[in-house]
């Protein structure tokens, strides 16, 4: 359930190079990552992602079981993919069989390499959500997206619209927890019965809740409008992103550690 | 967009979001790969309903870009447009039909459709680099997707008529004031 001032988000803060490179420089670095490592071919490869991978976690100072953590919902489908394979290809040479059971050397090797592309995969992803602040992040979204205004993309709505919605989450979270709390003394209950009855019981909590929610909205828009505020034309930042040569130096990184792991 | 124009949009479509996101940790019951049954999609369709397609698209976009911030998963660079902006986008779908409990209904019942489709293809794409040879990826994302959208879509039926009335009554948009009844 919603837990009041739960802390949402992936972000550690920690002083490190990592934290502070423009975000626009880690975003473009973890896309390379990640579509480079759709071009490592290989298991030796793949471990040099791994190597380059786990020097940026020590670099990052955020703790190794931060990562951890993210690693654990993907689990399952690590521990599925590789045991598809292994049990279920029949390439190479046969390394076990019992009654049905048969595992090939062809199997092996492709369930280890498929699991560690997957882990590697979210890996990448954890190192940017853990070294840059939501906010850092949407702004960044922002500069890269808007190229994409040449062709009516609204990059500037979108990000302001997000860096609001991260604002106001927390605000909402409690707002969701009172209304619970209150229904639950009035002894509603919320996890009683099939689908149909718990989306019901939530209904006395879901109509205050949004119409709470967009009440807000029009006073936020109010301030909004009293200060000013009038669409992205022009508007400035109170943190200016300034890409610096040591942000072109991580791509160059990044790009090198993925072409050294394609021709491994 | 000459649409986000009115800041009362803007706002309304960042609060809807950030609904979304608050009632997304609010599970009915979460699939091991992704995916659950909650009630993250009713803000995001209600905005759809009362400001119209457009927003409620672009603003379904904003939704899937935030939870990729906040929480990626990415396993293949396909499945990150299937997974995040385009299923969400897909929410705006709702805002073809009138604000009215009937236009509710087939709205939602479109929206989630168009979010299927995305998990869908991701789910395909997904299979194709993982499964082993001779798997069949349709079935299986199918009916790994239609297993949490189902339910998500019924939970949706039971509150978004009473939802757009109660706002409809609170805070009636433009759209809502001009066209919540069929015009006769």
């Amino acid at each position: 359930m919603v837990g009041a001032g739960r802390t949402f988000g992936r972000f550690y803060p920690a002083v490190s190079l990592l934290h502070e490179l423009d975000p626009r420089a880690k975003i473009l670095a973890t896309a390379i990552f990640i579509l480079g490592i759709f071009l490592v071919g290989s298991i030796p490869g793949l471990l040099e992602v791994a190597a380059a991978l786990a020097v940026l976690v020590v670099a990052s100072r955020v703790p190794p079981g931060v990562f951890l953590r993210t690693l654990r919902p993907v689990a399952i489908i690590v521990i599925l993919t590789a045991l598809f394979q292994i049990l279920f290809s029949r390439e190479g040479v046969t390394l076990f069989e019992w009654g049905i059971l048969q595992v090939h050397e062809g199997g092996l090797s492709m369930g280890f390499f498929l699991a560690l592309r997957i882990l590697l995969l979210v890996l990448a992803a954890g190192l940017l959500t853990a070294t840059t602040s939501p906010v850092a992040l949407a702004d960044g979204v922002e500069d890269l997206l808007s190229p994409l205004k040449r062709f009516r993309f609204p990059a500037h709505e979108v990000a302001m619209m997000t860096t609001i919605a991260l604002r106001f989450i927390p605000t909402l979270q409690e707002e969701a927890q009172k209304i619970m709390n209150a229904q639950a003394a009035r002894g509603a209950s919320f996890a009683e019965g099939g689908l149909i009855r718990r989306a019901q019981a939530f209904r006395p909590v879901l109509v205050p809740l949004t119409v709470g929610a967009f009440r807000r909205a029009d006073e936020l828009a109010e301030a909004m409008e009293s200060r000013g505020y009038r669409g992205g034309e022009g508007r400035t930042r109170y943190r200016e992103l300034r890409f610096q040569v040591r942000d072109a130096l991580a791509l160059a990184v990044a790009a090198l550690v993925i072409a050294l792991g394609a021709l491994l | 967009m000459s649409e986000f124009r009115d800041v009362r949009v803007l706002t309304e479509a960042a609060l809807a979001i950030a609904l979304a996101f608050v009632l997304g940790l609010i599970k009915f019951f979460k699939m091991p790969e992704g995916g659950s049954i909650s009630l993250e999609m009713i803000p995001l369709i209600l905005l759809a309903l009362r400001q119209g397609w457009r927003i409620g698209m672009v603003a379904g976009a904003a939704y899937g870009i935030l939870d990729l911030i906040l929480d990626p998963y990415i396993l293949n660079p396909v499945q990150v447009l299937f997974d995040y902006p385009l299923p969400f986008a897909a929410m705006g779908l709702a805002g073809l039909f009138r604000p009215s409990a009937r236009g509710a209904v087939l709205g939602c019942i479109v929206a989630v459709a168009g979010r299927f489709i995305c998990h869908f293809i991701s789910g395909v794409a997904f299979f194709a680099s993982y499964a082993p040879k001779g798997w069949n990826p349709y079935v299986y994302s199918a009916a790994y997707n239609a297993a949490y959208l189902v339910p998500s879509l019924v939970i949706a039926l039971v509150v978004v008529v009473a939802l757009l009335k109660a706002l409809e009554g609170a805070r009636p948009s433009r759209r809502q004031r001009e066209q919540a009844r069929p015009a006769s």
